[in-house]
């Protein structure tokens, strides 16, 4: 009886043995086959730069979900907050570009390196694709005596570094929206960072701020439900989720620079796996799912391939580069 | 109001929402009674897996952790001495006393009740006042914020215990800490040594697991404490219940009204609020030499007021946004990612959310209850785990709960440097709460102070003006002398057992 259970046990493991070495055999050459002939074989991580619940985290979210359909693969977010999204930025160029690894990139890729919070930027990337466009958009209280975006800048001239516009962020892209705002229409206001563009608009609800700049889709639901009234959105044409808002071209003005989403993978994508990525994105962008949240985000469904997405993004640094030191350097003069 | 009620209340019969609302409860007692585990632990841990859940399901097992594990830390203080989490603190006085005499059973069914009284009276407070409450809140600027900040503070520097200066060290550290990071109004990186993982700040809950988890097991090792139990379980029969009914219910409804006010209070949470509670019932109590020896009052006022928190606490975090105490701190970050901003606008927005809360709450604390009087004895035994395995579960969920939260290595590395300043700070006996709430409530009410004088364009008199933020500042200085005169008083009358 005890010999027998001994044969058992040992042929038993033989059996699992010889399984498991077979299994490991197939799927070594399994593994190498597809992997020089088909790409993606394995899940594919995508790194968001900020905590999950926001608009980078959303996007991301539906893309994977859509990415998921188009390369038959799990395409998992997985959040690295912090540092205006530096940390994530760090971690993800020093990665393999191998394609298993992506990342969300917004319009900060193009600013922490002007911002000096640190030394990363869109040369450290393989650059993906642009998938959507975030406008700033000034609005006041619904009880403020502003009608017309020229009747602020009217009043802020007479009463320069008197009004108070609140903003997500020192060195935020609202903030300097907010400070472009006064560059161009050489007025001067005060501005008052808050904890993220919610905590702005609460105050600007409570009406301890005169104004404030956010995103249009942060400010389109408080302007319908009628607390709050956008003046002007700064941007050549005007934003989808507030047709009746004026574009600051319209008004003869021409500054505003918008937040946008995109994707980017550590540099160094072998060419194939470029073009497959680009291909999925490209499909997920045009998905229900991705046009709908666009929709309801108040957000501008815009896709731009690596090439154009590139020439972009290097226009975007240079345009960081000389604006943020000089409208940070003329905010200190001011005060 | 009452669509809304109604949405409410059908979306609460699903199957789903009650079996995860009973699943959170069940997690959140074994957190609770698991010394070194805390509900804000549990929370914390669990909001990844909600990711996956709808709100409202996400929502009903997060508050059933919630409202399951603060009567659950009960149960290792009435019958071990040894507090489940920071809130039953001042259970453990008259709770092991009681068990002691062999009234363990009695004990335990005081704290059930008690913990129930205290819950379904904070929701009430949750749901009655707090449409008030949020119509206010949007008049509050930073100014009123700094003001409500200092009055948090205050609260916490005044009860250290007997430890007060030392206290008031640990608070000063913690506000220290917070000065790490980039600048709230100017975002000028300050003390991060140019490592951009730093300049957001010295992360706290990293720091709370360090202090609380790993600092607690480390000290257990060099202390060679055992956790024992075999303590001799007398029923509680009829009588004895029945003679103990009317001081239970006075205590419980002063420890909850005093619970509601102190969970309310940003940052002060259970423990204060069962200290506060502990002593103010000891004062109107015809027999004071009872309390610490056994006193039916003492232990309902305590377990009223430490579940009270729980309705004050929420009333805090979805009316003004901000965290009443630290688990609900958690819960504002897991609300975020459901796409849901606690604040004055919730109240407008996600009306029938609201609603949702309150019910959940108030389902919670009803199964929370059923499973405290069927289950309290087999959970109870869960906490005499020998006391090696229990510190190996605390040190691994320290590591992954840490790195969960961001994904961080750095994070983890911050919860080892906390665990042995937790360590250090244990045996220097200084008391580490008001460490974590200086790091809380250092930002807020620096980058407060600095906006409220950003908007009065530097002037300082307008901000003292605002009537508010003088009721503020003055309770603040109540706060901070009151509770330090009154444990003078009564450290003569207090056990071993308080410092901490």
């Amino acid at each position: 009886m005890t010999l027998l259970r001994q044969c058992d046990a040992d042929a038993l493991s033989r059996v699992v043995l010889i399984l498991w070495l077979a299994g490991q055999i197939v799927l070594s050459f399994g593994c190498h086959s597809t992997q020089s002939r088909s790409y993606p074989s394995k899940p594919i991580r995508l790194i968001v730069q900020t905590v999950p619940g926001g608009l980078s985290d959303a996007v991301s979210r539906v893309m994977a979900s859509q990415l998921e359909l188009q390369l038959g693969v799990p395409v998992v977010c997985e959040n690295r907050p912090g540092a205006a999204g530096a940390v994530a930025f760090l971690y993800v160029v020093r990665q393999r570009p191998d394609g298993y690894l992506l990342g969300h990139g917004p319009v900060e890729i193009a600013m922490v390196q002007a911002l000096g919070l640190a030394q990363v930027g869109p040369k450290d990337m393989d650059l993906l694709c642009l998938v959507s466009m975030s406008d700033p958009v000034l609005a006041v209280h619904s009880a403020s005596s502003w009608k017309t975006f020229n009747a602020l800048v009217e009043s802020a001239r007479t009463r320069p570094g008197y009004y108070i516009i609140g903003n997500s962020g020192t060195g935020s892209i609202w903030h300097i929206n907010a400070l472009l705002l006064e560059e161009a229409t050489r007025t001067q206001f005060v501005h008052c960072p808050f904890g993220g563009s919610a905590a702005a608009i609460t105050a600007l609800l409570g009406r301890h701020v005169d104004a404030v700049v956010a995103g249009a889709g942060e400010v389109a639901p408080y302007v319908q439900a009628g607390s709050l009234r956008a003046l002007a959105v700064f941007s050549a044409q005007r934003s989808p989720v507030l047709p009746d808002v004026p574009a600051v071209r319209e008004l003869g003005w021409d500054f505003g620079t918008p937040a946008w989403s995109g994707f980017y993978a550590p540099k160094g994508l072998p060419d194939p796996v470029r073009s497959r990525l680009v291909g999925a994105f490209k499909k997920a962008f045009e998905s229900e799912a991705f046009q709908r949240l666009c929709r309801e985000r108040g957000m501008r469904a815009v896709f731009l391939g690596p090439d154009e997405f590139r020439v972009f993004v290097d226009g975007q640094t240079q345009f960081f580069e000389s604006a943020i030191p000089r409208l940070i350097t003329r905010a200190w003069a001011v005060q | 109001m009452s669509s809304e009620l109604t949405a409410a209340l059908t979306q609460l019969l699903e199957a789903r929402i009650v079996g995860f609302l009973t699943a959170g409860v069940g997690l959140g007692m074994l957190f609770g009674a698991l010394p070194g585990l805390t509900a804000t632990m549990g929370i914390a841990l669990l909001v990844p897996l909600t990711f996956w859940l709808p709100t409202d399901q996400g929502l009903a097992m997060l508050l059933g952790i919630y409202c399951g594990a603060i009567p659950a830390g009960g149960i290792p203080a009435i019958l071990l001495n040894v507090p489940g989490t920071p809130a039953s603190i001042a259970a453990t006085w008259d709770g092991y006393a009681l068990s002691q005499k062999g009234r363990a059973d009695l004990a335990l069914k005081i704290n059930v009740f008690a913990s129930l009284f205290g819950q379904l009276l904070g929701v009430l407070f949750l749901a009655l006042a707090a449409f008030p409450i949020a119509s206010l809140a949007l008049r509050m600027g930073p100014a009123e914020y700094f003001g409500l900040g200092v009055f948090g503070l205050s609260l916490m520097a005044g009860v250290s215990g007997k430890r007060v200066w030392e206290g008031v060290l640990a608070g000063t550290l913690g506000l220290a800490l917070a000065t790490v990071g980039l600048d709230p109004l100017t975002a000028y990186p300050r003390f991060t040594f140019g490592l951009p993982e730093l300049l957001d700040g010295v992360a706290f809950i990293p720091v709370m697991i360090g202090l609380f988890g790993l600092g607690e097991v480390l000290a257990a090792i060099s202390a060679g404490v055992t956790p024992f139990g075999a303590t001799t379980h007398r029923s509680a029969d009829a009588p004895a219940l029945q003679r103990c009914v009317g001081p239970v219910l006075g205590s419980s409804l002063l420890g909850s009204l005093i619970g509601v006010f102190v969970g309310a209070v940003p940052a002060a949470g259970g423990d204060i609020a069962a200290i506060i509670a502990w002593d103010q019932s000891r004062r109107l109590s015809p027999n004071r030499e009872e309390f610490g020896q056994g006193s039916t009052r003492g232990l309902a006022a305590a377990c009223a007021a430490a579940n009270a928190v729980i309705g004050g606490a929420m009333t805090t975090m979805m009316t003004l946004g901000i965290p009443g105490d630290a688990p609900s701190a958690v819960l504002i970050g897991a609300l975020l990612i459901h796409g849901v901003q606690p604040g004055p606008l919730m109240f407008r927005d996600h009306r029938t959310l609201v609603w949702t809360i309150v019910l959940l709450l108030a389902l919670a604390a009803l199964v929370t209850a059923s499973v405290g009087l069927l289950g309290s004895a087999p959970l109870a035994r869960l906490a005499r785990v020998p006391a090696p395995y229990l510190w190996m579960a605390v040190v691994l969920l320290s590591i992954t709960g840490a790195y969960a939260l961001n994904n961080s290595l750095t994070d983890v590395w911050l919860m080892f440097i906390a665990g042995l300043a937790g360590f250090v700070l244990r045996k220097l006996e200084v008391p580490l709460g008001p460490l974590v709430l200086g790091l809380i409530l250092g930002p807020m009410i620096e980058s407060n102070l600095r906006r409220a004088l950003v908007l009065s364009r530097g002037d300082w008199s307008t901000i003292f003006a605002r009537p508010l933020v003088l009721v503020f500042l003055v309770a603040a200085a109540a706060a901070l002398f009151g509770p330090v005169a009154a444990l003078r008083r009564t450290q003569h009358n207090r056990p071993a057992a308080l410092s901490r």
